[in-house]
């Protein structure tokens, strides 16, 4: 995000395909470093178990104490059916990445998810 | 639980856990503040007669994990070993402000704030190493968090048993029933770990998953 713009938020969205060739190590350093800068990612798709440890273990690597408080993630699932439509398994349909400081509140519900930044003085709401 | 019983009771779940060669490493996982350090204490307190470490109001009061090696029970001539694993609570945040409101000093804030980074860290490297996790979860919070999602996907992944342990249920708004809506396919066990209410049942829900 520009520096000098503090009342802007940029949002970033990546498609599922634009990482499919990513290694793990190469998504983290990714969304730490454009969270770092106060971007909000939108994912399509999830991170697997062990990259979200990764992901926290790196943020708490990288908390400055004053300028970079650490990370929120929220994730809206969706149900997808096996082969033959007998049995239902949540998968993450997109995933939700941003500064801490700036994802002020979230609302989480079944199938919805509302979010309000906070920026700088002004504040702004996203739903 | 009278004390008679409580013995009986311990005996049980102590022979149930005897002739296993697998050393059981029980790891506490949680929010900062969800009762983990309460809960180990009721368990040595239960098992040892003394407690594991410091209880406080203040979020990441446990920055390091503690280890209570070697809990070893004898009854009846058997003998069981076995660790109990304090974490400090997984968060994915830490701001040293939210100190503040518990009388530190800016210094002293920003020093735990620093401190509570790396007890996350450690928390997450003993992950490789539990062979068993009570996942303690404060029954008057939203049950569905991302630091919760995340643990019980690393265990899942890694294949490590686990219980869900609601804890407060002694609080006025605690709901161990939105804890067991929300995860219906996991062990939920209602407790108090502070008045030690329902420790049998957690005790029997550990035999059951970690044997």
């Amino acid at each position: 995000m520009d520096s000098t713009d503090t009342n802007a938020l940029k949002m970033d969205f990546i498609s599922s395909e634009a990482l499919k060739e990513s290694s793990s190590m190469e998504k983290i350093s990714m969304i730490v470093d454009k969270v770092k800068e106060g971007d909000l990612l939108v994912i399509e798709g999830g991170l697997t178990p062990s990259e979200e440890a990764e992901l926290i273990e790196t943020t708490m690597r990288e908390i400055d104490i004053e300028n970079f408080v650490g990370i929120d993630i929220y994730t809206l699932e969706k149900d997808k059916s096996s082969f033959f439509g007998l049995s239902k398994k949540k998968t993450i349909g997109i995933t939700i990445i941003g500064p801490a400081n700036v994802m002020k509140a979230v609302k989480k519900k079944q199938n919805f998810l509302s979010m309000i930044a906070n920026l700088g003085d002004s504040g702004a709401s996203l739903h | 639980m009278p004390k008679f019983f409580k013995r009986n009771f311990l005996r049980n779940f102590f022979n149930k856990l005897i002739g296993k060669d697998k050393k059981l490493k029980i790891g506490l996982y949680g929010h900062p503040n969800s009762g983990k350090t309460t809960l180990a204490n009721t368990m040595t307190n239960d098992w040892l007669g003394k407690p594991i470490g410091l209880i406080s109001e203040i979020p990441h009061e446990t920055r390091r994990v503690y280890r209570q090696e070697h809990v070893k029970i004898e009854h009846d001539d058997v003998e069981l070993d076995f660790d109990i694993v304090d974490t400090p609570g997984i968060a994915t945040k830490i701001d040293y402000k939210n100190f503040l409101e518990f009388g530190l000093s800016e210094q002293e804030a920003k020093e735990r704030a620093k401190e509570a980074t790396k007890g996350i860290i450690e928390a997450i490297k003993w992950l490789d190493d539990v062979t068993g996790v009570l996942l303690v979860v404060d029954a008057t919070q939203d049950p569905l968090t991302q630091a919760n999602i995340t643990i019980m996907g690393n265990l899942e992944a890694r294949k490590i048993p686990f219980v869900i342990v609601a804890n407060k249920i002694d609080l006025p708004e605690a709901s161990a029933d939105r804890i067991t809506s929300v995860f219906p396919q996991h062990t939920v066990v209602p407790i108090s770990a502070l008045h030690g209410e329902n420790t049998g049942d957690l005790y029997q829900a550990m035999v059951k998953k970690f044997n």
